[in-house]
């Protein structure tokens, strides 16, 4: 579904990823985790093209993503994002949130995509706030309409890029829970998180990543029994110390 | 002195006869340059945004220019230069209409931008992410809210707009100010006339502009 070729990236003269390669095949879950700075958000970005790559490639379901006759926003309205700071338009109602691109991009109509939209409201639990605006919901909440505005495009597959590191700790289990739900119903789903209870619950595999590398490409079970890279196992004897 | 003036002349007559008429001119000059200063002034800010450097430079060009010289000598300029290259003149008003449009889009330009550059980048993200072209992104994602975040700003430039058609005395086009002014002569009274023209510009201007501070506390968007 995804295919990471060989992937290089530099801002100037600072190189932030070096020769990145994995995959994401259909219906897997793929947690990709790492210290801070060390490029994971830049390389989920590169995947839709949110951040453009000088080397390599990037093929999504048999497009190249960096190809010069790439319909850019037609391929990303097939790949659902959630953002970091859950990115929701202020100046729209939920619902309108959840209806804009349906109708812009897919057009679908208005009726259509209003009934979509309530459908994943109400799956996120959150079908009393469609008239409200983002800035009267929690962060946890806005995460949920985040989500749920991605999957009403019908994504063959979603990225997550830090879902929870915005959210006070009290909401971040309302978001997980989802996410969870998600990978169950076999969504592919490649997800940049620190959440490693997260990852034990549902990845198929985890990828760790230092300083622009990918470090460790392994099965769930092989990277938290075995990692094999010793920055690997100091992130990880970090991480879940508490 | 004081004591000399003679505001006797003030009637419903006069505002009829002298006034309706610049004033309408004065309105309509500083909507239609608003309207229009907005429209390009944007497109200008969008060009300097771009990062293509054949769009950005001319702009900035174009921007700091028109920033650099003072509004008189461009509504002068530019009516004197038409007859020129068109061979005719297009009338005093057109002129001045076309010119504050103009010279408007440089400022609004400095508006929208600062307005563009307010709205975080993620949204762009996020905009583009859901399969929205650039068009679709700024039109429905970025520029309403640019626009939300410096209406304020752009009303108060709004009221300078207003405050500055008076300029057009430069070229003898007929505004509020042109209108005080003729019936100061018909009256001999025009140093009462002129008084007269500040106490008007200053309560519409000042109430324009008690408006604003109402309006910036209530439209601010809910974060």
């Amino acid at each position: 579904m995804i295919e990471i070729k060989n992937v290089s990236k530099w801002y100037g003269s600072f190189q932030v990823l070096t020769k990145c390669s994995t995959s994401v095949k259909k219906g897997e879950v793929v947690v990709v985790c790492g210290p801070s700075g060390s490029g994971k958000s830049t390389l989920i970005k590169c995947v839709n093209a949110l951040e453009p790559f000088q080397e390599g490639e990037v093929v999504i379901d048999g497009t190249s993503v960096g190809a010069a006759g790439t319909d850019l926003p037609r391929l990303r309205s097939k790949v659902g994002m959630v953002f970091q700071h859950f990115e929701l338009f202020p100046h729209l109602s939920i619902i309108e949130n959840l209806t804009l691109a349906q109708v812009k991009v897919l057009n679908r109509s208005a009726e259509a995509a209003r009934d979509k939209g309530l459908a994943l409201l109400e799956r996120v639990g959150l079908t009393a706030h469609a008239d409200k605006f983002p800035g009267q919901l929690s962060g946890g909440q806005q995460q949920r309409v985040a989500i749920a505005r991605a999957l009403a495009m019908d994504p063959m597959c979603m990225l997550f890029d830090e879902p929870t590191s915005a959210l006070d700790p009290e909401m971040i289990n309302e978001v997980l829970d989802v996410m969870v739900q998600l990978a169950q119903e076999g969504m592919t789903m490649m997800c940049v998180t620190h959440e490693m209870g997260f990852a034990r619950k549902v990845a198929h595999r985890v990828i760790f990543m230092d300083k622009g590398e990918i470090v460790e490409d392994a099965t769930k079970d092989d990277f938290f029994g075995k990692p094999r890279s010793e920055r690997a196992v100091q992130f990880l004897s970090k991480i879940l110390q508490h | 002195m004081i004591g000399n003036l003679d505001l006797s002349f003030f009637n419903w007559e006069l505002v009829s006869n002298f006034l309706a008429k610049g004033f309408y001119f004065s309105i309509q000059l500083t909507l239609i340059a608003m309207a229009g200063g907005i429209v390009f002034g944007t497109a200008l800010a969008l060009c300097r945004l771009s990062g293509r450097p054949w769009l950005a430079l001319p702009a900035a060009t174009y921007v700091n220019t028109m920033r650099s010289i003072p509004l008189v000598m461009v509504i002068l300029w530019f009516f004197l230069l038409i007859p020129l290259l068109i061979g005719r003149s297009m009338g005093a008003e057109l002129s001045a209409i076309i010119t504050f449009t103009l010279f408007e889009a440089a400022y609004y330009s400095e508006i929208m931008r600062a307005g563009i550059q307010s709205v975080a980048r993620g949204q762009v993200y996020a905009g583009y992410a859901l399969g929205l072209t650039y068009g679709q992104t700024m039109r429905l994602i970025v520029l309403p809210q640019a626009f939300r975040n410096m209406l304020p700003v752009l009303l108060t430039q709004t009221i300078i707009l207003f405050q500055d058609t008076s300029l057009v005395y430069a070229i003898g086009a007929y505004d509020l100010l042109k209108g005080f002014e003729v019936a100061g002569k018909n009256f001999n009274r025009p140093v009462e006339a002129y008084l007269l023209a500040a106490v008007v510009y200053f309560v519409i201007c000042f109430s324009l502009s008690s408006v604003v501070k109402k309006l910036q506390t209530r439209i601010a968007i809910i974060r």
